[in-house]
């Protein structure tokens, strides 16, 4: 396909100028979907504060005057919007961050099923040298970068791979809020967590509100309570059952 | 008292669906059928998640009979408002001859270990239109019974239940613990919204063999046969009743 008639280096230039109006486009077809999902996370969101453990951190999340408080499920487009809520376990996880900023400062964290990306900003906030956020939902990587902004922290790198499972990285810590409500969940993070920390060394940090597969979870002698925290009356009512929320500590 | 409510709700054939009988008339076709939860047992939830959200109650436990697919129904029931559900394992032959003298057993056990102030059902499935359920638990119990209820209402340890009947309408008061059955006035349930579900993925559903509540699901029952319902045959008109009273006679029906 190349022109008989040019000479190399000019062919060169021209492939050059091709790949790069190529990735261009690329890069704007997926600028205009991020536009489009940001778009749509604006319309049936609200910037949410006070109501939760962690009044500083601004978060967009359902609320009863958006749609879809009482919209039919259908009609909702894209898959399980975990993002959407605040949940107690990550609320408690990070007012503990908040409180002990010495956990994260200067190192690199990971905040597995990151959901709002809450962890993540907590761990911006305390200083952390290096943040990834991972969701296996692209639309959550979405509204995470929407909540750094929120908080006028640099948005983490956000990886939608399933990390658990994965070859151990040389994270220093490992965040899970609220992620022992599945017992398949729970029983491939157990086994990954166990690889990470004998491989990298990494200090692993649970915020759980008592879930039930949490429990079984920690029914062994794996676990060192770093904090409590009373739940909130809005949260209260807004999860009916719980009613506390703790940080743990992950030591097998 | 616990202030824990005991709602049982069913896995049925959705009730937009067109049944078809199978062609060895053994029974009806559901694989690959959409199957939603018994419109009765909606009733009976929304009643309980009202009796907590007055404060009334505690706790709202739900719980389904069935193969793997019956959690679909609890998780249904969580986003409804239930707290928290049991699965009742129940899977192959047992499902398939599952009734009510097997599930009423079942539940009885459930209420007693859960220490349940009150067992709240629909009043009968869509699918076999039983109607026993609710009457057969309370008696395993020897607890008070308010069938068919279009009204309830909770005053300190006894239950207020209008209950409908052929003739009108029938107030009683019973003491609790007690199991009351939905009707179709009781209330009009709430749509699952889209918070509630994905909080309902994050409550608990324990899991539990009949086996372990001691229960005995041999059946007493037999199906022999099912079949359609006959055709409706056109019918005639007559001009007069003198020629009603002649087509009457002539097909020996006076």
């Amino acid at each position: 396909m190349l022109p008989q008639f040019f000479p190399p280096r000019k062919c060169c230039q021209f492939i050059q100028k091709v790949f790069k109006l190529q990735s261009r486009a690329l890069v704007s077809d997926s600028a205009r979907a991020d536009e489009h999902i940001r778009r749509f996370i604006r319309d049936n969101t609200q910037v949410c504060r006070d109501q939760s453990l962690t009044p500083q951190i601004q978060l967009r999340l359902f609320t009863p005057s958006c749609r879809f408080w009482r919209e039919s499920p259908e009609l909702w487009p894209f898959g399980d919007p975990y993002w959407a809520l605040y949940w107690p376990g990550g609320q408690a996880l990070c007012r503990f961050l908040l409180d002990s900023p010495g956990e994260c400062r200067g190192k690199a964290v990971l905040d597995v099923g990151s959901g709002c990306g809450a962890g993540a900003i907590a761990a911006r906030l305390c200083g952390a040298s290096r943040v990834v956020a991972n969701d296996t939902d692209p639309v959550a990587a979405v509204a995470v970068r929407m909540n750094c902004e929120l908080n006028g922290v640099v948005p983490p790198v956000c990886v939608t791979d399933n990390l658990i499972g994965s070859e151990p990285e040389d994270f220093q810590v490992i965040l899970l809020g609220d992620m022992f409500y599945d017992d398949a969940l729970a029983a491939s993070l157990h086994s990954w967590l166990d690889r990470c920390i004998r491989s990298q060394g990494t200090k692993v940090l649970i915020g759980d509100p008592g879930r039930s597969q949490f429990e079984d979870f920690s029914s062994t002698n794996v676990l060192q309570r770093l904090a409590q925290f009373e739940l909130p009356e809005c949260v209260r009512e807004e999860n009916y059952g719980l009613t506390c929320s703790s940080v743990w500590k992950y030591c097998p | 008292m616990s202030g824990r409510v005991l709602v049982g709700v069913k896995r049925v054939i959705d009730y937009a669906v067109k049944i078809r009988v199978k062609p060895d008339n053994s029974g009806v076709v559901t694989d690959g059928v959409k199957h939603s939860m018994n419109p009765f047992c909606e009733i009976a939830v929304e009643e309980a998640v009202k009796l907590k959200e007055k404060k009334l109650i505690k706790e709202v436990v739900a719980v389904s009979c069935g193969p793997q697919q019956s959690q679909e129904t609890i998780r249904t029931a969580l986003a409804m408002g239930a707290d928290r559900g049991i699965h009742v394992e129940v899977t192959g032959k047992d499902y398939d001859t599952l009734g009510p003298l097997q599930v009423s057993k079942i539940l009885a056990a459930l209420a007693k270990k859960e220490e349940a102030q009150l067992v709240i059902l629909g009043k009968q499935a869509i699918d076999d239109d039983c109607n026993q359920t609710g009457q057969m638990t309370a008696a395993l119990l020897d607890w008070p019974q308010g069938t068919f209820a279009s009204e309830v209402s909770l005053e300190n340890d006894k239950v207020k239940v209008v209950r409908e009947i052929d003739g009108g309408l029938e107030t009683i008061k019973i003491s609790t613990p007690a199991v009351l059955t939905a009707d179709l006035r009781l209330n009009t349930p709430r749509y699952a919204t889209l918070p509630n579900i994905m909080k309902a993925k994050k409550k608990k559903i324990a899991n539990v063999k009949p086996a372990d509540l001691g229960v005995d699901l041999t059946s007493r029952l037999e199906v022999l046969r099912v079949d359609e319902p006959p055709q409706r045959q056109a019918g005639m008109k007559v001009e007069t009743v003198d020629d009603l009273v002649v087509k009457l006679k002539d097909a020996g029906k006076v």
